[in-house]
């Protein structure tokens, strides 16, 4: 599934969450200044929401006892990044380049 | 050595819950039940100090570009909102690395959960990769 485009307010309200006062998420020249080039990068735990919130629309009443991440690629303001799901694993993707993956580990039904 | 920080608190709220679902793309929430994101929200937006300020205070050149190459999250509880969470935060041995990217960097490793009194409810595991100031 193709997401719709990273926004500069997103980037923002990220890293205002998670009070990640680094420059590349928030601006253009520090992100060229630490060789991201011209754009500001989404910070990486946005691009693991994304990828999750992806296997929540599959399975809206999913309950995960772990959830890892490999962060393996950047995603910047204007990229329109695609979602695999298979089994237990997902993928975050630009143009075919592996931005993140991620393996889910769900908890049983009888559990919650 | 493991080096314990100070504790900090998080007030999940469900208008903090509904933004984050809008933002990316989930679903409405069922229940109380909180996007599972909200560990790693609370972890660092719960912090005592900024990420970034715990990590300049180590030493690290987190100014310079850090980089999250894995991160784990661990769910033993239900992360519910309207709920306050303790922010427990622990940074175990940094180690300097060779590194292909930046020459070397600095692999420090993080540990933060959101506890209640029965405990952890979500653990976030990630090692926070950083240049070696030249």
């Amino acid at each position: 599934m193709t997401l719709a485009p990273l926004t500069p307010e997103a980037m923002a309200e990220w890293s205002a969450w998670l009070r990640d006062d680094n420059a590349i998420h928030l601006s253009r020249e520090a992100a060229e200044a630490a060789g991201f080039g011209p754009r500001r990068v989404n910070p990486g735990p946005a691009n693991l929401a994304l990828l999750i919130s992806a296997v929540l629309r599959a399975d809206p009443g999913a309950e995960f006892a772990s959830i890892t991440a490999d962060f393996t690629g950047n995603a910047f303001e204007g990229d329109e990044l695609d979602t695999t799901l298979s089994a237990d694993s997902a993928i975050l993707t630009r143009a075919g380049e592996v931005l993140v993956s991620a393996q889910f580990s769900r908890k049983p039904r009888d559990e919650r | 050595m493991t080096h314990r920080l100070p504790p900090g608190q998080f007030a999940l709220t469900e208008s903090l819950d509904d933004r984050i679902r809008a933002i990316s793309g989930a679903p409405a929430r069922v229940g109380d039940l909180a996007h599972p994101i909200l560990a790693y929200v609370g972890a660092l937006g719960g912090l005592a100090q900024p990420i970034g300020d715990w990590a300049r205070a180590l030493g690290l050149g987190f100014d310079l570009g850090p980089v999250l190459g894995r991160c784990r999250i661990d769910l033993p509880g239900r992360l519910r909102t309207s709920q306050v969470y303790e922010v427990r935060a622990e940074v175990g041995e940094i180690q300097r690395k060779p590194s292909r990217r930046f020459g070397e960097a600095d692999h420090a490793p993080f540990a933060i959960s959101l506890c209640q009194s029965q405990g952890a409810v979500s653990i976030l595991s990630f090692t926070m990769i950083t240049p070696v100031r030249a």
